[in-house]
């Protein structure tokens, strides 16, 4: 259905010349162009249901469809040493199915509807979503409430999806050699912080897992009051809230664990870690403990990565890849959003034939330049530009939208959202060199070296000659 | 936003008149115009004021199935090099510029065609569109940059090495295509880049980048009468020109074939695929919702339920028909730890038969038209995935009004048709076999192994402790078996009394206690049920020698 995106009128008014019609098409898009610059505090509705749940909601009517999203506040940071991976173990299992529907029938009858569906974990939280429809719109609603509630957890579907969990682990790092450092290395940068072990989880916690474990994790941490629903696109508030409310009301009420987590003591000396691998090409990754969105250096942080690695004419790929051809990719990453204290992020990929030692040199030079160099007003404006155009086309996405507004929500506060642009804009030169002074120390960071093994070579391996077989290496 | 009153009752009238309500079996569209300029440039637009920034996708018929034999890469070094100066500025000042705008300027190149893509904000659009004319009609290749350009890209391809399966793709096509314009990889070869010059680039740049041979996708914050007055002038100073005719020979591997490489890695990385389909190929929409079935649907589909969730044996599987402008591959991909490698080839194969053989149930057929329909407005709902949508509709000349026609195609699709696809593109007996491991420890580095391909009733696994099947004609070209009399061996328990007696995988058995063994029925029968008593005297093949073989309280090895 047609809707506007406005919940004041609804009325039908009277029928206007075509020729005024015309005029004030024009008048009104010159209009809604210009108002794209008003927050989305005045465009999100938001409503905390009786038992706890927070409901968040964002008209967008440009297409219809609708991004409906689950967000319960956990993550590898609530876990405990010892069962680490649990989140995201359970993340996998509640797709398992419910009294209500079996397993693996949620996909299917998202699917169905024509919709996708999917979800993820980080250390921060858990989240699914449905990409549907606008007209289905209650199918999500109706199977997110129910398993939030009524998950059934069954040992012949564990055992299986343990093992599919310890596949997942395998691909995404044990065989990925950059991916493997950059878990080394968080495990060194972080001690004390749940930060320390991966999402997925150390390998042994995943096997020892016990259905018990799941369901007592579950009963604590999905529930209501621990939990906030995102909604973006082609709905109309009044109507999908009574839904939401019919269905998720019903769900009781529960307890918002604590969420506070030991943070690590600050660092007082360098660290490093190496791992060898069988790879092609050496990697380097340099993790500095910075804050989040709480300061507002994090928002200088934000500037200092999109001068340093943000498009071509960056400083990374001006003066890295291209007039020094050190590196393949080199790369500059600030963690705004991470609900406890994360790191800036420096990783590099230096090409054949070039050593690690002279590409940190190189990065080093770049942080060191930053302390002592104020940035000149074009490159600072550059900067700013780079990431204001990214929030416009961003916005292009409700799927990215919703996530956005998520994503602050569990660090501080959706709200929060309407403050990132202005924040950046107004960082100064000054912000700049101080914040780098102040974070990106040897003392304050943990670097991560990936040393490249050479294939073994293997003796040749008898084949028969009438097969077509080949073996290589 | 609070807006006054009589702003919210024309923005509704406004709607009303831009969009249309659509039923559940209409998609809505945005209205897209097509013009088509003198020089015979197509242009395609489609409006969307919700977000104030413009994109722009030219689509250049010159991807990596026209690089010349010896010169792979030189369609993706090209599209690259339009971005490494230009008469007028250096690579150096068009980053400068672009990244000022907060806007993005980028090539990409497949195997059909490649693209250069503008993301701009609306009130930068003037200076993005110089910039987009400027790299578009007078790059300049210099010397130096397209040097550099060149080493990165070698350093690209060999970082892809650490990315197994990277490597499996790699060997499939180049396996399939053989020496197809589609086997080689679209960035080239370690060989083939440093052969490649600034002035080969040149030449295919002059030869392939005409408006003639080129389609342009708008979308976003422009009207039409912006792009009349605002683009279509500067798109009409290109020059139209004769463009090389595309030739190309479909030349397949005919299977079976096994290509297997070694890495350290904890999982193998498995490819199975033959032949498949090309977009313009009438079956394309039957395939479609047979592939769906058989591993394209996700959680919906039958290589998923089989493989990950019955059996917890894979992270992702999943199967797919690449389809280009010329037939391309059908694939299934999936990674499994080592020593599970063999039990999921043959689970695949045993998927691909079963599709093969029986039609789908209603219940799958309904779930994947439904899906298939209902999912095509999340194809088009950023500027992005609009844009390439329109390109690939003109390009493979579906018809502008593709999305009307899009649920009937479907719809109409029905069990006879998706068995009949799958009987004619499916081919359990002659695929190409890829498998990218440890294969020490998937148990593949020796000269035998098999998989199943037969339905249940072919395999025995018995209180001996192996496993046999019947030999098929494949099964006899794959473990050079003369004849196919017998039975064969193709799995032996540890610790169990055929292990114990020697027995291997790939060992056919002939008799059992000299009565001849034809099948897996003969053996069935005449050994009825084993007891740890029985001695039972087997004559075994074994890579042409013929010998007895005791399982029982003696125990003999060959």
């Amino acid at each position: 259905m047609c809707q506007s995106g406005f919940h004041k009128e609804g009325k039908i008014i009277r029928k206007e010349s075509l020729r005024g019609l015309i005029f004030f098409l024009v008048f009104l898009l010159v209009l809604a162009l210009s108002k794209s610059e008003a927050g989305l505090r005045e465009n999100v509705y938001e409503t905390v249901l009786p038992n706890g749940l927070k409901v968040i909601l964002l008209e967008n009517h440009k297409a219809p469809l609708v991004t409906f999203q689950v967000w319960y506040r956990v993550g590898s940071r609530n876990e405990v040493w010892g069962k680490t991976g649990l989140s995201h173990m359970l993340e996998h299992m509640m797709f398992k199915g419910t009294k209500k529907v079996g397993p693996e029938e949620f996909s299917r009858i998202i699917q169905e509807n024509g919709g996708n569906d999917n979800a993820f974990t980080s250390s921060d939280y858990t989240a699914y979503f449905e990409n549907i429809s606008s007209d289905s719109v209650d199918v999500p609603i109706d199977l997110e409430s129910d398993r939030m509630q009524n998950l059934v957890l069954r040992e012949e579907d564990f055992n299986p999806e343990k093992m599919v969990v310890m596949e997942e682990r395998r691909l995404r790092t044990d065989d990925d050699p950059q991916s493997f450092l950059s878990e080394q290395l968080d495990a060194t940068a972080f001690q004390t912080s749940p930060y320390h072990w991966p999402v997925i989880g150390w390998m042994e916690d995943i096997r020892r897992f016990t259905l018990e474990d799941l369901k007592s994790y579950h009963r604590m941490y999905y529930n209501p009051a621990n939990a906030f629903l995102v909604v973006v696109g082609d709905f109309k508030k009044e109507v999908l809230l009574q839904t939401i409310k019919e269905k998720f009301g019903q769900v009781p009420k529960g307890q918002a664990p604590t969420q506070a987590r030991d943070k690590d003591p600050v660092q007082t000396g360098e660290r490093r870690v190496f791992t060898k691998k069988e790879a092609q090409l050496p990697f380097i990754i340099m993790g500095y403990h910075i804050p989040n969105l709480t300061s507002p250096d994090s928002y200088v942080l934000e500037v200092i990565a999109e001068i340093l690695s943000g498009g071509k004419s960056s400083r990374f790929y001006k003066n890295l890849v291209h007039n020094k051809q050190l590196v393949l990719d080199a790369d500059a990453d600030n963690s705004l959003l991470s609900k406890d204290p994360g790191l800036f992020m420096l990783s590099a990929e230096p090409l054949p034939g070039k050593e690690t030692a002279e590409v940190e040199k190189a990065l080093d030079q770049e942080i060191e330049r930053l302390k002592s160099e104020p940035v000149g007003d074009n490159e600072l404006q550059k900067a700013k530009n780079g990431i204001e155009a990214s929030f416009v086309y961003g916005q292009d996405s409700l799927f990215y939208q919703a996530m956005l507004l998520a994503e602050h929500e569990i660090a501080l506060d959706w709200r929060s959202i309407d403050d990132y642009i202005p924040s950046i804009r107004r960082v100064s030169a000054d912000d700049i060199m101080r914040v780098t002074k102040s974070y990106l120390n040897n003392d304050n960071r943990t670097v991560g070296i990936l040393i490249p093994l050479p294939p073994k070579t293997e003796k040749n391996i008898p084949g028969d000659g009438s097969i077509k077989e080949r073996v290589i290496r | 936003m609070r807006a006054p009153r009589r702003f919210i009752f024309l923005l509704f009238i406004c709607l009303l008149f831009i969009s249309w309500c659509s039923e559940s079996d209409v998609i809505a569209l945005p209205v897209v115009q097509k013009s088509i300029l003198p020089n015979q440039l197509v242009i395609l637009h489609a409006e969307d004021h919700s977000l104030p920034f413009v994109t722009l996708e030219l689509l250049v018929d010159g991807g990596s199935r026209s690089d010349p034999p010896g010169q792979e890469g030189l369609s993706y070094l090209t599209a690259k090099g339009l971005l490494l100066g230009t008469s007028v500025h250096s690579a150096g000042r068009i980053n400068e510029d672009i990244d000022y705008l907060g806007a993005s300027i980028n090539t990409s190149s497949g195997k059909d065609y490649s693209t250069l893509t503008l993301r701009v904000l609306k009130k930068d659009l003037e200076k993005g569109l110089d910039i987009f004319m400027e790299v578009l009609t007078k790059p300049t290749f210099p010397d130096e940059e397209v040097r550099r350009e060149k080493e990165k890209t070698i350093a690209g391809i060999q970082a892809e090495d650490d990315q197994p399966g990277e490597v499996a793709e790699k060997e499939f096509r180049k396996a399939l295509f053989r020496t197809s314009p589609y086997g080689h990889p679209v960035n080239g070869t370690k060989e083939s880049i440093p052969k490649i010059t600034r002035d080969s680039m040149d030449r295919f740049y002059k030869s392939y980048y005409r408006p003639n041979n080129c389609v342009l996708a708008v979308s976003g914050d422009i009207s039409a009468e912006e792009v009349k007055t605002g683009l279509m002038p500067r798109f009409s100073s290109m020059l139209a020109g004769e463009v090389p005719p595309a030739s190309f020979t479909s030349v397949f591997a005919k299977g079976p074939e096994t290509i297997k490489v070694n890495k350290e890695i904890t999982q193998a990385n498995i490819i199975i695929g033959s032949e498949g389909i090309s977009r313009g190929n009438p079956d394309f929409y039957a395939v479609s919702v047979m592939n769906y079935i058989l591993g394209g649907g996700g959680f919906a589909s039958r290589l998923l339920e089989e493989i990950r969730n019955k059996r917890g044996l894979a992270y992702s599987i999943d199967s797919f028909f690449d389809t280009g402008k010329y037939p391309g591959s059908f694939q299934i991909v999936l990674q499994t730890k080592n020593a599970s490698a063999g039990e999921a080839i043959s689970l695949a194969l045993q998927q691909m038969e079963l599709i093969r053989k029986e039609p789908v149930s209603d219940k799958e057929l309904d779930g994947a038209r439904k899906y298939l329909i209902g999912s095509f407005p999340m194809l088009i709902d950023t500027q992005a995935k609009l844009t390439d949508f329109l390109l690939r509709v003109q390009y493979y000349g579906l018809g502008l009004d593709f999305p009307e026609k899009y649920p009937s195609l479907i719809q109409s699709i029905t069990k006879e048709d998706v068995l009949r696809v799958a009987k004619k593109y499916l081919h359990p007996e002659d695929y190409i076999l890829v498998v990218v491991a440890d294969l020490k420890e998937s148990g593949m580095n020796t000269a035998a192994y098999f998989r199943k391909i037969s339905d249940q009733k072919d395999i025995t696994q018995h209180d001996l402790g192996i496993t046999v099947y019947n030999i098929t004609p494949r099964l006899q070209k794959e473990l050079n078996i003369e004849d196919n009399r017998g039975i064969v061996v193709t799995a032996v328990r540890p610790d169990s009394p055929a292990d114990a007696a020697g027995m291997k995988v790939g060992d056919v058995i002939l008799q059992i206690d000299r009565k001849p063994v034809g099948s897996v029925k003969d053996f069935e029968s005449i050994i009825g049920r084993w007891e740890d008593t029985r001695i039972i005297e087997l004559l075994v093949k074994r890579l042409g020698k013929s010998s007895y073989v005791v399982i029982g309280s003696y125990l003999n090895t060959i």
